[in-house]
Protein backbone atom coordinates (compact mmCIF):
# COMPACT_ATOMS: atom_id res chain seq x y z
CA UNK A 1 0.00 0.00 0.00
CA UNK A 2 1.51 3.41 -1.09
CA UNK A 3 1.92 5.90 1.87
CA UNK A 4 1.09 9.32 1.58
CA UNK A 5 3.83 12.19 2.42
CA UNK A 6 1.93 14.94 4.53
CA UNK A 7 2.14 18.05 2.75
CA UNK A 8 1.52 20.11 5.99
CA UNK A 9 3.98 20.58 8.90
CA UNK A 10 2.19 17.64 11.34
CA UNK A 11 2.07 21.04 14.38
CA UNK A 12 0.47 23.36 12.32
CA UNK A 13 -1.81 20.26 11.23
CA UNK A 14 -2.37 19.05 14.78
CA UNK A 15 -3.39 23.02 14.93
CA UNK A 16 -6.31 23.07 12.48
CA UNK A 17 -7.66 19.51 13.31
CA UNK A 18 -8.20 21.14 16.90
CA UNK A 19 -9.45 24.51 16.18
CA UNK A 20 -12.10 22.45 14.16
CA UNK A 21 -12.64 20.11 17.08
CA UNK A 22 -13.62 23.42 19.27
CA UNK A 23 -15.52 24.64 16.50
CA UNK A 24 -17.59 21.86 16.09
CA UNK A 25 -18.12 21.26 19.75
CA UNK A 26 -19.40 24.98 19.74
CA UNK A 27 -21.83 24.89 17.46
CA UNK A 28 -23.39 21.87 18.25
CA UNK A 29 -23.45 24.04 21.85
CA UNK A 30 -24.69 26.81 20.49
CA UNK A 31 -27.23 25.29 18.47
CA UNK A 32 -28.90 23.43 21.37
CA UNK A 33 -28.88 26.73 23.23
CA UNK A 34 -30.54 29.24 21.07
CA UNK A 35 -32.72 26.53 18.88
CA UNK A 36 -31.58 28.35 15.65
CA UNK A 37 -32.26 26.61 12.39
CA UNK A 38 -31.01 28.24 9.38
CA UNK A 39 -33.40 26.60 7.67
CA UNK A 40 -35.79 28.21 9.41
CA UNK A 41 -34.66 31.34 8.15
CA UNK A 42 -34.55 30.52 4.78
CA UNK A 43 -38.51 29.25 4.70
CA UNK A 44 -39.46 32.07 5.98
CA UNK A 45 -37.44 34.35 3.48
CA UNK A 46 -40.98 34.99 1.21
CA UNK A 47 -41.72 36.97 4.50
CA UNK A 48 -38.77 39.19 3.80
CA UNK A 49 -38.58 39.69 0.43
CA UNK A 50 -42.16 40.97 0.89
CA UNK A 51 -41.20 43.07 3.69
CA UNK A 52 -38.08 44.61 1.47
CA UNK A 53 -40.10 45.56 -1.20
CA UNK A 54 -43.39 46.57 0.29
CA UNK A 55 -42.28 48.31 3.20
CA UNK A 56 -38.66 49.32 2.79
CA UNK A 57 -38.30 50.05 -0.60
CA UNK A 58 -38.17 52.58 -2.47
CA UNK A 59 -36.46 54.56 0.23
CA UNK A 60 -38.03 58.31 1.31
CA UNK A 61 -35.17 61.05 1.64
CA UNK A 62 -36.43 63.76 4.16
CA UNK A 63 -34.15 66.43 3.62
CA UNK A 64 -35.70 68.83 6.53
CA UNK A 65 -32.69 70.54 8.86
CA UNK A 66 -33.61 68.01 11.63
CA UNK A 67 -31.99 65.28 9.49
CA UNK A 68 -29.09 67.63 8.08
CA UNK A 69 -28.38 68.88 11.68
CA UNK A 70 -28.43 65.24 12.79
CA UNK A 71 -26.04 64.25 10.41
CA UNK A 72 -23.64 66.49 11.26
CA UNK A 73 -23.69 66.10 15.21
CA UNK A 74 -22.93 62.61 14.14
CA UNK A 75 -20.38 63.56 12.41
CA UNK A 76 -18.73 66.04 15.14
CA UNK A 77 -19.04 63.44 17.83
CA UNK A 78 -16.79 61.19 15.81
CA UNK A 79 -14.28 63.29 14.95
CA UNK A 80 -14.30 65.29 18.44
CA UNK A 81 -14.42 62.46 20.20
CA UNK A 82 -11.28 60.84 18.39
CA UNK A 83 -9.08 63.93 18.22
CA UNK A 84 -9.68 63.69 22.84
CA UNK A 85 -9.32 60.84 22.87
CA UNK A 86 -6.08 60.83 20.81
CA UNK A 87 -4.52 63.42 23.22
CA UNK A 88 -5.40 61.47 26.07
CA UNK A 89 -4.16 58.49 24.78
CA UNK A 90 -0.94 59.75 23.79
CA UNK A 91 -0.45 60.70 27.74
CA UNK A 92 -1.40 57.98 29.09
CA UNK A 93 0.64 55.65 25.98
CA UNK A 94 3.90 57.42 27.18
CA UNK A 95 3.39 56.50 30.79
CA UNK A 96 2.29 53.13 30.13
CA UNK A 97 4.64 51.77 27.76
CA UNK A 98 6.72 49.32 29.81
CA UNK A 99 9.79 50.34 27.85
CA UNK A 100 9.33 53.80 28.31
CA UNK A 101 7.45 54.92 31.65
CA UNK A 102 9.62 55.68 34.68
CA UNK A 103 7.20 53.81 36.96
CA UNK A 104 7.00 50.56 35.97
CA UNK A 105 3.73 50.19 38.85
CA UNK A 106 2.42 52.91 36.69
CA UNK A 107 2.44 51.48 33.40
CA UNK A 108 1.05 48.08 34.79
CA UNK A 109 -1.59 50.31 36.14
CA UNK A 110 -2.48 51.91 33.37
CA UNK A 111 -2.43 49.00 31.39
CA UNK A 112 -4.84 47.61 33.30
CA UNK A 113 -7.42 50.44 33.02
CA UNK A 114 -7.61 50.54 29.89
CA UNK A 115 -8.12 46.99 29.07
CA UNK A 116 -11.17 47.38 31.77
CA UNK A 117 -12.38 49.83 30.04
CA UNK A 118 -11.58 48.25 26.76
CA UNK A 119 -13.98 45.08 27.12
CA UNK A 120 -17.04 46.46 28.17
CA UNK A 121 -18.77 47.96 25.04
CA UNK A 122 -19.38 51.17 24.27
CA UNK A 123 -23.43 50.93 24.71
CA UNK A 124 -22.75 49.61 28.27
CA UNK A 125 -20.93 52.39 28.77
CA UNK A 126 -23.33 54.58 27.20
CA UNK A 127 -26.06 52.82 29.50
CA UNK A 128 -24.00 53.52 32.95
CA UNK A 129 -23.50 57.38 31.86
CA UNK A 130 -27.02 57.78 30.68
CA UNK A 131 -28.47 56.61 34.55
CA UNK A 132 -26.39 58.56 36.60
CA UNK A 133 -25.78 61.74 33.91
CA UNK A 134 -29.16 62.06 31.95
CA UNK A 135 -29.54 61.41 28.55
CA UNK A 136 -28.08 63.81 25.92
CA UNK A 137 -25.48 64.51 23.55
CA UNK A 138 -23.12 65.18 26.22
CA UNK A 139 -22.66 61.81 27.52
CA UNK A 140 -22.99 60.22 24.29
CA UNK A 141 -19.63 61.68 23.15
CA UNK A 142 -18.15 60.68 26.52
CA UNK A 143 -18.96 56.98 26.37
CA UNK A 144 -17.60 57.10 23.08
CA UNK A 145 -14.62 59.04 24.37
CA UNK A 146 -14.46 56.14 26.98
CA UNK A 147 -14.04 53.41 24.42
CA UNK A 148 -12.02 55.20 22.08
CA UNK A 149 -9.31 56.30 24.71
CA UNK A 150 -9.34 52.65 25.65
CA UNK A 151 -8.88 51.17 22.34
CA UNK A 152 -6.00 53.97 21.19
CA UNK A 153 -4.17 53.66 24.52
CA UNK A 154 -3.72 49.67 23.95
CA UNK A 155 -2.74 50.59 20.32
CA UNK A 156 0.05 53.41 21.03
CA UNK A 157 1.37 51.26 23.85
CA UNK A 158 1.97 48.56 21.17
CA UNK A 159 3.55 50.90 18.78
CA UNK A 160 5.65 52.68 21.01
CA UNK A 161 6.95 49.29 22.20
CA UNK A 162 7.13 47.94 18.98
CA UNK A 163 8.99 50.76 16.93
CA UNK A 164 11.08 52.18 19.02
CA UNK A 165 13.27 49.78 20.72
CA UNK A 166 16.59 50.94 19.26
CA UNK A 167 15.90 54.61 19.55
CA UNK A 168 15.00 54.25 22.95
CA UNK A 169 18.15 52.41 23.85
CA UNK A 170 20.48 55.17 22.41
CA UNK A 171 18.35 57.85 24.00
CA UNK A 172 19.31 56.20 27.00
CA UNK A 173 22.82 55.84 26.70
CA UNK A 174 23.06 59.58 25.70
CA UNK A 175 21.39 59.94 28.86
CA UNK A 176 18.42 61.28 27.52
CA UNK A 177 15.32 62.51 30.36
CA UNK A 178 11.91 61.07 30.19
CA UNK A 179 10.32 64.05 27.73
CA UNK A 180 13.53 64.25 25.70
CA UNK A 181 12.93 60.41 24.77
CA UNK A 182 9.14 61.12 24.47
CA UNK A 183 10.08 64.53 21.77
CA UNK A 184 13.33 62.99 20.33
CA UNK A 185 12.20 59.60 19.90
CA UNK A 186 8.86 58.45 20.06
CA UNK A 187 7.09 61.46 18.20
CA UNK A 188 9.58 61.13 14.97
CA UNK A 189 9.55 57.48 15.05
CA UNK A 190 5.47 56.52 15.98
CA UNK A 191 3.78 59.55 14.97
CA UNK A 192 2.54 58.15 11.56
CA UNK A 193 1.33 54.86 12.75
CA UNK A 194 -0.66 56.94 15.69
CA UNK A 195 -1.69 58.85 12.89
CA UNK A 196 -2.71 55.77 11.32
CA UNK A 197 -4.68 54.00 14.38
CA UNK A 198 -6.15 57.72 14.80
CA UNK A 199 -7.69 57.73 10.94
CA UNK A 200 -8.82 54.12 11.70
CA UNK A 201 -10.82 55.24 14.74
CA UNK A 202 -12.77 58.13 13.34
CA UNK A 203 -13.99 55.60 10.72
CA UNK A 204 -15.05 52.90 13.83
CA UNK A 205 -16.48 56.19 15.95
CA UNK A 206 -18.64 57.13 12.99
CA UNK A 207 -20.37 54.23 13.43
CA UNK A 208 -20.45 53.81 16.63
CA UNK A 209 -21.90 57.50 17.33
CA UNK A 210 -25.20 56.24 14.91
CA UNK A 211 -25.67 53.36 17.69
CA UNK A 212 -24.90 55.18 20.91
CA UNK A 213 -27.38 57.97 19.26
CA UNK A 214 -29.99 55.59 18.93
CA UNK A 215 -30.63 54.50 22.35
CA UNK A 216 -29.92 58.62 22.98
CA UNK A 217 -27.05 59.96 22.60
CA UNK A 218 -28.45 62.12 19.81
CA UNK A 219 -27.99 62.48 16.04
CA UNK A 220 -28.56 59.94 13.46
CA UNK A 221 -29.60 57.28 15.19
CA UNK A 222 -32.05 58.81 17.00
CA UNK A 223 -33.80 59.68 13.88
CA UNK A 224 -33.23 56.31 12.87
CA UNK A 225 -34.66 54.66 15.84
CA UNK A 226 -37.46 56.76 15.60
CA UNK A 227 -38.49 56.01 12.08
CA UNK A 228 -38.21 52.25 12.75
CA UNK A 229 -40.37 52.42 16.15
CA UNK A 230 -42.91 54.39 14.21
CA UNK A 231 -43.10 51.89 11.53
CA UNK A 232 -41.61 54.67 9.08
CA UNK A 233 -39.77 51.87 7.17
CA UNK A 234 -39.37 53.60 3.98
CA UNK A 235 -38.03 56.90 5.86
CA UNK A 236 -35.77 54.65 7.82
CA UNK A 237 -34.47 52.94 4.63
CA UNK A 238 -33.49 56.46 3.67
CA UNK A 239 -31.91 57.10 6.55
CA UNK A 240 -29.57 54.01 6.25
CA UNK A 241 -28.49 54.80 3.05
CA UNK A 242 -27.56 58.76 4.05
CA UNK A 243 -25.35 56.44 7.33
CA UNK A 244 -24.20 54.32 4.61
CA UNK A 245 -22.85 57.08 2.41
CA UNK A 246 -21.53 58.81 5.16
CA UNK A 247 -19.44 55.74 6.21
CA UNK A 248 -18.24 55.40 3.00
CA UNK A 249 -16.94 58.85 2.12
CA UNK A 250 -15.35 59.00 4.99
CA UNK A 251 -13.62 55.84 4.37
CA UNK A 252 -12.39 57.51 1.28
CA UNK A 253 -11.32 60.21 3.24
CA UNK A 254 -8.92 58.26 5.57
CA UNK A 255 -7.67 56.49 2.76
CA UNK A 256 -7.06 59.41 0.69
CA UNK A 257 -5.25 60.83 3.79
CA UNK A 258 -3.47 58.12 4.60
CA UNK A 259 -2.04 57.83 1.09
CA UNK A 260 -1.02 61.66 1.38
CA UNK A 261 0.50 62.10 4.81
CA UNK A 262 1.44 58.59 5.85
CA UNK A 263 3.72 57.79 2.59
CA UNK B 1 38.44 73.27 -5.27
CA UNK B 2 38.31 71.77 -2.00
CA UNK B 3 37.95 75.15 -0.54
CA UNK B 4 34.87 75.91 -2.74
CA UNK B 5 33.06 72.56 -1.34
CA UNK B 6 33.50 73.30 2.46
CA UNK B 7 32.24 76.82 2.00
CA UNK B 8 29.17 75.76 -0.13
CA UNK B 9 28.64 73.21 2.75
CA UNK B 10 29.40 76.10 5.19
CA UNK B 11 26.47 78.49 3.49
CA UNK B 12 23.90 75.38 3.31
CA UNK B 13 24.39 75.03 7.07
CA UNK B 14 23.85 78.64 7.43
CA UNK B 15 20.94 78.96 5.22
CA UNK B 16 19.38 75.87 8.08
CA UNK B 17 20.47 77.90 11.04
CA UNK B 18 23.31 75.92 11.13
CA UNK B 19 20.88 72.44 11.48
CA UNK B 20 21.67 69.87 9.43
CA UNK B 21 17.95 68.35 8.16
CA UNK B 22 16.91 65.30 9.53
CA UNK B 23 14.21 64.54 8.01
CA UNK B 24 12.50 65.06 4.13
CA UNK B 25 10.84 68.58 4.22
CA UNK B 26 8.23 67.68 2.29
CA UNK B 27 6.77 65.19 4.11
CA UNK B 28 7.53 67.24 7.04
CA UNK B 29 5.41 70.27 5.80
CA UNK B 30 2.20 67.41 4.87
CA UNK B 31 2.37 66.39 8.43
CA UNK B 32 2.11 69.74 10.30
CA UNK B 33 -0.85 70.62 7.93
CA UNK B 34 -2.72 67.66 8.41
CA UNK B 35 -2.75 68.19 12.38
CA UNK B 36 -3.63 71.76 12.37
CA UNK B 37 -5.87 70.67 10.33
CA UNK B 38 -7.50 67.77 12.41
CA UNK B 39 -7.38 69.87 15.45
CA UNK B 40 -9.01 72.72 13.68
CA UNK B 41 -12.14 70.28 12.92
CA UNK B 42 -12.26 68.62 16.10
CA UNK B 43 -12.31 71.69 18.17
CA UNK B 44 -14.89 73.63 15.28
CA UNK B 45 -16.97 69.88 15.84
CA UNK B 46 -16.49 70.20 20.05
CA UNK B 47 -18.26 73.46 19.86
CA UNK B 48 -20.41 72.25 17.24
CA UNK B 49 -22.05 69.99 19.82
CA UNK B 50 -22.58 72.86 22.35
CA UNK B 51 -21.83 70.77 25.18
CA UNK B 52 -22.70 71.69 28.89
CA UNK B 53 -19.73 70.85 30.68
CA UNK B 54 -20.83 72.50 33.79
CA UNK B 55 -24.00 70.58 33.63
CA UNK B 56 -21.93 67.26 33.20
CA UNK B 57 -19.24 68.03 35.70
CA UNK B 58 -21.68 69.04 38.63
CA UNK B 59 -22.80 65.19 37.61
CA UNK B 60 -20.11 63.70 38.30
CA UNK B 61 -20.41 62.56 42.11
CA UNK B 62 -23.60 60.50 40.69
CA UNK B 63 -21.49 58.89 38.34
CA UNK B 64 -19.48 57.60 41.56
CA UNK B 65 -22.54 56.40 43.09
CA UNK B 66 -23.82 54.74 40.09
CA UNK B 67 -20.75 52.68 40.13
CA UNK B 68 -20.61 52.08 44.10
CA UNK B 69 -24.14 50.83 43.05
CA UNK B 70 -23.21 48.49 39.82
CA UNK B 71 -20.52 47.17 42.30
CA UNK B 72 -22.64 45.71 45.00
CA UNK B 73 -23.24 42.76 42.88
CA UNK B 74 -26.74 40.83 43.10
CA UNK B 75 -27.00 37.34 42.72
CA UNK B 76 -30.60 36.84 43.03
CA UNK B 77 -31.57 36.47 39.67
CA UNK B 78 -28.16 34.85 38.97
CA UNK B 79 -29.81 31.93 36.54
CA UNK B 80 -31.77 34.54 34.52
CA UNK B 81 -28.86 36.70 34.11
CA UNK B 82 -26.86 33.59 32.92
CA UNK B 83 -29.47 32.00 30.77
CA UNK B 84 -29.30 35.66 29.12
CA UNK B 85 -25.40 35.20 28.88
CA UNK B 86 -25.56 31.51 27.47
CA UNK B 87 -27.95 33.26 24.76
CA UNK B 88 -25.77 36.03 23.80
CA UNK B 89 -22.48 33.86 23.21
CA UNK B 90 -24.72 31.20 21.97
CA UNK B 91 -25.44 33.96 19.38
CA UNK B 92 -21.63 35.32 18.69
CA UNK B 93 -20.18 31.78 17.77
CA UNK B 94 -23.07 30.59 15.09
CA UNK B 95 -22.93 34.05 13.96
CA UNK B 96 -19.43 33.89 13.38
CA UNK B 97 -19.42 30.42 12.24
CA UNK B 98 -22.18 31.06 9.28
CA UNK B 99 -20.51 34.47 8.20
CA UNK B 100 -17.40 32.47 7.88
CA UNK B 101 -18.99 30.18 5.55
CA UNK B 102 -20.72 32.59 3.88
CA UNK B 103 -17.92 34.74 3.76
CA UNK B 104 -15.63 31.99 2.14
CA UNK B 105 -17.98 31.03 -0.69
CA UNK B 106 -18.62 34.72 -1.37
CA UNK B 107 -15.02 35.91 -1.41
CA UNK B 108 -14.15 33.10 -3.65
CA UNK B 109 -16.64 34.76 -6.39
CA UNK B 110 -14.74 37.89 -5.67
CA UNK B 111 -11.31 36.66 -5.69
CA UNK B 112 -10.12 38.40 -9.15
CA UNK B 113 -7.52 35.27 -9.32
CA UNK B 114 -10.43 33.00 -9.28
CA UNK B 115 -13.01 34.81 -10.83
CA UNK B 116 -12.15 36.45 -14.52
CA UNK B 117 -15.35 38.08 -14.88
CA UNK B 118 -14.73 41.89 -13.74
CA UNK B 119 -18.14 42.63 -13.47
CA UNK B 120 -18.86 40.12 -10.84
CA UNK B 121 -15.89 41.07 -8.73
CA UNK B 122 -16.90 45.10 -8.81
CA UNK B 123 -20.64 44.51 -8.68
CA UNK B 124 -19.52 42.18 -5.16
CA UNK B 125 -17.20 44.48 -3.95
CA UNK B 126 -19.51 47.31 -4.07
CA UNK B 127 -22.15 45.55 -2.15
CA UNK B 128 -20.03 44.52 0.40
CA UNK B 129 -19.23 47.59 1.33
CA UNK B 130 -22.21 49.06 1.29
CA UNK B 131 -23.15 45.90 3.42
CA UNK B 132 -20.65 47.12 6.07
CA UNK B 133 -21.25 50.91 6.32
CA UNK B 134 -24.33 50.29 8.10
CA UNK B 135 -23.73 49.94 11.70
CA UNK B 136 -24.62 46.06 12.97
CA UNK B 137 -27.69 47.09 14.94
CA UNK B 138 -29.48 48.38 12.32
CA UNK B 139 -29.31 45.45 10.68
CA UNK B 140 -29.93 43.55 13.73
CA UNK B 141 -33.28 45.79 14.05
CA UNK B 142 -34.53 44.92 10.43
CA UNK B 143 -34.00 41.11 11.01
CA UNK B 144 -36.36 41.54 14.14
CA UNK B 145 -38.61 43.63 11.96
CA UNK B 146 -38.98 40.18 9.44
CA UNK B 147 -38.00 37.39 12.06
CA UNK B 148 -39.67 38.59 15.13
CA UNK B 149 -38.05 38.19 18.73
CA UNK B 150 -35.80 35.19 19.39
CA UNK B 151 -31.67 34.57 18.88
CA UNK B 152 -32.77 34.31 14.99
CA UNK B 153 -32.46 38.03 14.43
CA UNK B 154 -29.61 38.21 16.19
CA UNK B 155 -27.85 35.35 14.45
CA UNK B 156 -29.02 36.86 10.96
CA UNK B 157 -28.53 40.89 11.67
CA UNK B 158 -24.92 40.15 13.15
CA UNK B 159 -24.40 37.64 10.12
CA UNK B 160 -24.81 40.49 7.46
CA UNK B 161 -22.10 42.55 8.75
CA UNK B 162 -19.51 40.03 9.61
CA UNK B 163 -20.07 38.20 6.22
CA UNK B 164 -19.31 41.44 4.66
CA UNK B 165 -16.02 41.77 6.88
CA UNK B 166 -15.00 38.10 5.79
CA UNK B 167 -15.47 38.57 2.47
CA UNK B 168 -13.97 41.18 2.03
CA UNK B 169 -10.94 39.91 4.05
CA UNK B 170 -10.99 37.01 2.39
CA UNK B 171 -10.69 38.30 -1.14
CA UNK B 172 -7.52 39.45 0.17
CA UNK B 173 -6.17 37.05 1.45
CA UNK B 174 -7.18 34.64 -1.49
CA UNK B 175 -5.66 37.59 -3.80
CA UNK B 176 -2.55 37.15 -2.16
CA UNK B 177 -1.62 33.56 -2.87
CA UNK B 178 0.50 33.71 -5.42
CA UNK B 179 -0.25 33.35 -9.42
CA UNK B 180 1.95 30.76 -10.29
CA UNK B 181 0.58 28.46 -7.68
CA UNK B 182 -2.97 28.86 -9.84
CA UNK B 183 -1.43 28.19 -13.02
CA UNK B 184 0.15 25.34 -12.23
CA UNK B 185 -2.51 23.61 -10.86
CA UNK B 186 -4.78 24.87 -14.25
CA UNK B 187 -1.68 23.17 -16.16
CA UNK B 188 -2.55 20.26 -14.65
CA UNK B 189 -6.46 20.33 -15.63
CA UNK B 190 -7.41 20.84 -12.38
CA UNK B 191 -11.04 22.26 -12.10
CA UNK B 192 -11.84 25.56 -10.24
CA UNK B 193 -13.52 24.00 -7.57
CA UNK B 194 -10.23 21.21 -7.17
CA UNK B 195 -7.68 25.24 -7.25
CA UNK B 196 -9.79 26.58 -4.73
CA UNK B 197 -10.14 23.73 -2.36
CA UNK B 198 -6.49 22.40 -2.80
CA UNK B 199 -4.65 25.65 -3.16
CA UNK B 200 -6.25 29.14 -1.96
CA UNK B 201 -7.38 27.33 0.73
CA UNK B 202 -4.84 25.76 2.68
CA UNK B 203 -2.23 28.31 1.78
CA UNK B 204 -5.26 31.68 3.11
CA UNK B 205 -5.56 29.36 6.22
CA UNK B 206 -3.54 31.10 8.81
CA UNK B 207 -4.81 34.60 7.07
CA UNK B 208 -8.91 32.84 7.93
CA UNK B 209 -7.85 31.73 11.47
CA UNK B 210 -6.88 35.07 12.31
CA UNK B 211 -9.48 37.31 10.71
CA UNK B 212 -11.90 34.57 12.34
CA UNK B 213 -10.39 35.15 15.91
CA UNK B 214 -10.52 38.71 15.53
CA UNK B 215 -13.66 39.20 14.57
CA UNK B 216 -15.24 36.82 16.95
CA UNK B 217 -14.44 39.62 19.64
CA UNK B 218 -16.04 42.24 17.59
CA UNK B 219 -19.14 39.69 17.59
CA UNK B 220 -19.38 39.57 21.27
CA UNK B 221 -19.30 42.87 21.87
CA UNK B 222 -21.79 43.92 19.43
CA UNK B 223 -24.32 40.52 20.38
CA UNK B 224 -23.85 41.46 24.08
CA UNK B 225 -25.17 45.46 23.27
CA UNK B 226 -28.10 43.58 20.89
CA UNK B 227 -30.70 43.44 24.19
CA UNK B 228 -30.21 47.45 24.43
CA UNK B 229 -32.21 48.52 21.17
CA UNK B 230 -34.73 45.42 21.82
CA UNK B 231 -33.22 41.91 20.73
CA UNK B 232 -32.78 39.57 23.92
CA UNK B 233 -29.58 38.18 25.58
CA UNK B 234 -27.25 39.62 28.06
CA UNK B 235 -27.49 43.55 26.52
CA UNK B 236 -31.33 43.57 27.27
CA UNK B 237 -30.61 42.40 30.89
CA UNK B 238 -28.06 45.26 31.49
CA UNK B 239 -30.46 47.71 30.11
CA UNK B 240 -33.53 46.45 31.53
CA UNK B 241 -32.29 46.28 34.96
CA UNK B 242 -30.17 49.71 34.46
CA UNK B 243 -33.83 51.62 33.75
CA UNK B 244 -35.19 49.61 36.49
CA UNK B 245 -32.51 50.81 38.87
CA UNK B 246 -31.42 47.46 39.52
CA UNK B 247 -27.83 48.29 39.79
CA UNK B 248 -26.94 44.84 41.63
CA UNK B 249 -28.20 42.59 38.85
CA UNK B 250 -27.08 44.89 35.91
CA UNK B 251 -23.35 44.93 37.85
CA UNK B 252 -22.98 41.73 37.76
CA UNK B 253 -24.19 41.35 33.64
CA UNK B 254 -21.89 43.50 33.15
CA UNK B 255 -19.16 41.77 34.94
CA UNK B 256 -19.85 38.65 33.11
CA UNK B 257 -19.73 40.58 29.88
CA UNK B 258 -16.17 42.06 30.75
CA UNK B 259 -15.08 38.70 32.34
CA UNK B 260 -15.69 36.68 28.71
CA UNK B 261 -13.99 39.67 26.42
CA UNK B 262 -11.41 39.29 29.25
CA UNK B 263 -10.69 35.30 28.92
CA UNK B 264 -11.53 35.36 24.63
CA UNK B 265 -8.68 38.50 24.37
CA UNK B 266 -6.07 36.01 26.23
CA UNK B 267 -7.14 32.93 24.81
CA UNK B 268 -6.40 34.71 21.33
CA UNK B 269 -3.20 36.40 22.47
CA UNK B 270 -2.22 33.47 23.50
CA UNK B 271 -2.78 31.65 20.44
CA UNK B 272 -1.41 34.05 17.98
CA UNK B 273 1.94 34.13 20.37
CA UNK B 274 2.41 30.57 20.52
CA UNK B 275 1.51 29.19 16.97
CA UNK B 276 1.30 32.59 14.01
Amino acid sequence: MPEKISIMNPREKQVYTWFLVVVLVLFCLATYISRFNPLEVLWEQGEFWKFLFQDFLPPRFNASPVVVESILVTFALAVSSSFVAAVFAFLFAVFGSTSLSPWKGLARTIRGFATFLRNIPTLVWAFILFSSLGIGTGVGFIALLISTFAFMTRAFIEVIDEVSCDAMEGLTACGGTFWQKVCQGIVPTCLTQFIAWFLYCIELNIRASTIVGMVGGGGIGLVLFSYIKSFNYAGAAGIILVIAAMVIMVEFLTNYLRRKVLT
Amino acid sequence: MEQTFVQARVQCLEFSNGRIRVARSGQDSELRWFLAAVTVVSIVALYYLQLDWLKLISRLPDLGKTFGLLALLDFHDFGLTLEAFSQTVAITVLATIYSVLLGLVLAAFGARNLMKNKFVTYALSAFFTFLRAVPTPVWVLLALVCLGLGPAAGIVGLCVHATAFFARAFTQSFEDVPEEVIEALEATGASKLHIFLSAILPAAASQIMAWTGLRFEINFSESAILGMIGAGGIGFAIANNIQGYQFGAAGLAIVLVFGFAYCVELVFTTIKKNYI
